[in-house]
This record gives structure tokens, C-alpha cells and sequence, in this order.
């Protein structure tokens, strides 16, 4: 049987993805670092100094129009020293976007846009002029990993109170001994 | 005293009171329940529990069934959801607590006029449940906050559980005044024929 399987989970690369990679890597030579083009979700890993110029490329470019940040996540890499920032685009205009975990179709307008930063000096440039919506995905962001987006509005957390201690989907987080004379036993002592 | 016929009135007479104090006339006997007012009051209180409209999370859904047509909790008195504290003596806390909103629920446990009930709902609100663990945001157990009355139990309960867990809470309240209505009535039984 030398037929060939069409994996599910390994969609080939379709062209409006390529052809978000061939927009960036032509406007901005320097900026592209890594990039992974098949697979369920195609990504783009750029220079944190490159980010907004990139940004408003994938936006405004007409045959692509990623109009929506639909989502930004923080990774937190302790071997490496780095935290990275996912941005997730797609675009309204073209097509609605499919859900998470549907299989990739041509010219499903999914992207995403990485950029990694040293883990003690996690600044990245602010978004939130680009896509307006962006403004709680930062705040988010900046609450839980402790990313600190510079060049926009006041900064605050979004989920946790504003007295918490530091941002707890940080690998070396510790556990309090308690909140607000609340005792919490941490993971280890259950 | 003999004379006097069996009617279902004659059987709550005396209720809750020694033999020896029990003198009446015998036509006040027909028309008059002798109790102590502990008992009445909690007659009166275990049986028109009104809930305090609050849901934290999903728990919250089983309870907006237990009080909606199919399980209705108004057979048993405890369907009157007030969306206020202060008209409130049951919260019933029904979803993961946080540790942001604690203090606000500790600040409307103590809103509540007395008395006041708790019912801990889901396994969340007994002890972190599923995030108890790992849950860096969520209180472990919400008698760290607020004293509990009921534990109840499941992920999420189902409304049958809830109903259980209000019937619990209504012997509880019983018991509180000493007797049940079974005893006083049993009682009230051996005065009669005295």
C-alpha cells in the first residue's frame, strides 16, 4: 500500500499563510527569526523591535487583513531564560475565523505572531494602538506572566486583585502562606 | 379530661411544656396550641428559608434549576430567592470562591440579618475542589471565610442534592429548639389522656 495518509493533525501549509511570511520577510528582512508554516496552527517568530512594524504589515496588507488580535498568551521558557508573547491574528474581512481546533482550511486567515524577551526584563512594545481590543489581552498578560507592555495606557491586572503577589503562571512562583489572612496550602503540602 | 374528643388540634396541645404546668380549661383546650416560642420560631424559620440570590459559578446553574419548575424548591419554603443580604437568611455559596471576592462575601455574610445559614455547594466551596491543588486563586474550603452549616457534596450537585442539603439544614434548625414535631406531638398525646 504505498498510499499516502492524510494526517489531520498535520494540515500542509496553505498559501495565505506563506503568504503572511513572504509579506513580513519582504518588508522587514532582518525581522523574521523562526517560523513554522504547517501544522494547525501556522506561526511567525519576529524581533521584539520588529513586533509593531510586522503587526501593522499583517493588518494592513489587502490580501491579508488581519483585523482582529484575537487572543495574546504568554509561554514562560525557564531553561532558556525567556518569556514569549503569542499573538493571535485572523481576520474578519476575508473569512470568519474557524474555531480552535478545527482543521485548517485553504486561506483560513490564521496566523500567529511570537516574539520572545529575557525573562528578567520582559518589556514589549504595546499593540493596543494597532487593535484596540488588544488592551485587555496585555493586561491579561502582564497579570498572569508578568509581561510589561510598554508605550501604552496605565497598566494593571485584569483578573487578580490589585494586591497580589507577583504573576502566578510564572514556573518559579511561589505559593503565598496566605492572602489577606486566608491561609492557602501550597501544591506540596496537599 | 377524658371527655374531651380526639380532634387534630387536641394533639399540639401542650406542646413543649411539662405535664405538671399544663392546666387549661377545657374549651381553651380545644381552640388553643400551648408551645414554647423557641419552637415556633423555628417552625417559622425552617420553613420559609429565604436564599440569597448569589452564584459564584457553575453550582450556581443547579441551583437556578432547583428553584425553577422542574425540582421547585418552593415545596420546601426555600424558594424565595431575595437579591439582597439584608432580606436573606440562607447563602447558599454555589461556586469556586476566589480569594478576590472572599471579603466580599464575608462582607455580605455579615449583611445578612440573624439568624443566618450557610450552605458550602460543590466541591469548590468544601475545599478548592478540582483547583485545589494547583489553583494559585481559589480559597481552599469556604469555612476559611464564612462558619458553615451544610456540606453538599458532587461537581456540581445535582438539584435532588441541593433539595437534601436544604432538608438537612431544616432538621438542623429543628433540632436547634430541642424537640422535633414528632416528640411534641407524641407528648401532647399523654397530656391529653392525663
Amino acid at each position: 500500500m504505498a498510499e499516502t495518509v492524510d494526517t489531520p493533525d498535520t494540515p500542509p501549509s496553505d498559501p495565505q499563510t506563506e503568504r503572511a511570511l513572504e509579506v513580513v520577510r519582504s518588508a522587514l528582512p532582518e525581522a523574521v527569526v523562526a517560523s513554522e508554516l504547517s501544522g494547525r496552527h501556522p506561526w511567525i517568530q519576529v524581533r521584539v523591535e520588529d513586533l509593531r512594524a510586522a503587526c501593522r504589515l499583517l493588518r494592513d496588507e489587502p490580501t491579508l487583513q488581519m483585523d482582529c488580535c484575537h487572543l495574546i498568551s504568554g509561554v514562560d521558557w525557564p531553561e532558556a531564560a525567556e518569556i514569549e508573547v503569542v499573538y493571535h491574528l485572523c481576520s474578519y474581512s476575508l473569512k470568519p475565523p474557524a474555531a480552535y481546533g478545527r482543521r485548517a482550511e485553504k486561506n483560513d486567515p490564521w496566523i500567529a505572531l511570537k516574539v520572545r524577551v529575557p525573562r528578567d526584563q520582559a518589556e514589549v512594545p504595546t499593540v493596543m494602538d494597532i487593535w484596540t481590543g488588544a488592551d485587555w489581552h496585555e493586561r491579561e498578560t502582564w497579570d498572569l506572566v508578568g509581561v510589561r507592555f510598554t508605550g501604552r495606557r496605565e497598566l494593571r491586572r485584569v483578573l487578580l486583585p490589585d494586591d497580589w503577589p507577583g504573576h502566578p503562571l510564572r514556573k518559579d512562583w511561589e505559593f503565598p502562606a496566605s492572602y489577606h489572612g486566608v491561609p492557602i496550602i501550597p501544591p506540596e503540602g496537599l | 379530661m377524658s371527655d374531651v374528643p380526639e380532634t387534630g388540634l387536641s394533639d399540639l396541645r401542650g406542646a413543649g411544656l411539662p405535664e405538671s404546668e399544663f392546666i387549661l380549661d377545657p374549651e381553651l383546650q380545644e381552640s388553643v396550641i400551648l408551645s414554647t416560642v423557641q419552637w415556633v420560631k423555628d417552625w417559622g424559620r425552617r420553613n420559609a428559608l429565604w436564599p440569597m440570590a448569589f452564584g459564584l459559578a457553575c453550582c450556581a446553574m443547579e441551583m437556578m434549576a432547583t428553584a425553577a419548575t422542574k425540582y421547585d424548591l418552593d415545596r420546601f419554603g426555600a424558594g424565595v430567592f431575595r437579591a439582597s443580604p439584608r432580606q436573606s437568611d440562607l447563602m447558599i455559596v454555589a461556586g469556586t470562591l476566589s480569594h478576590k471576592m472572599a471579603p466580599r462575601l464575608r462582607r455580605l455574610w455579615e449583611q445578612m440579618p440573624d439568624p443566618k445559614y450557610v450552605i458550602a455547594m460543590g466541591a469548590c466551596v468544601i475545599g478548592g475542589g478540582p483547583y485545589s491543588k494547583f489553583g494559585y486563586h481559589v480559597v481552599q474550603g469556604v469555612d476559611l471565610i464564612v462558619p458553615v452549616d451544610v456540606y453538599l457534596p458532587g461537581c456540581p450537585p445535582r438539584p435532588e442534592a441541593l433539595i437534601d442539603g436544604i432538608r438537612k439544614l431544616q432538621l438542623r434548625i429543628e433540632k436547634r429548639s430541642g424537640e422535633s414535631l414528632q416528640t411534641i406531638l407524641d407528648k401532647s398525646k399523654g397530656v391529653g389522656a392525663a
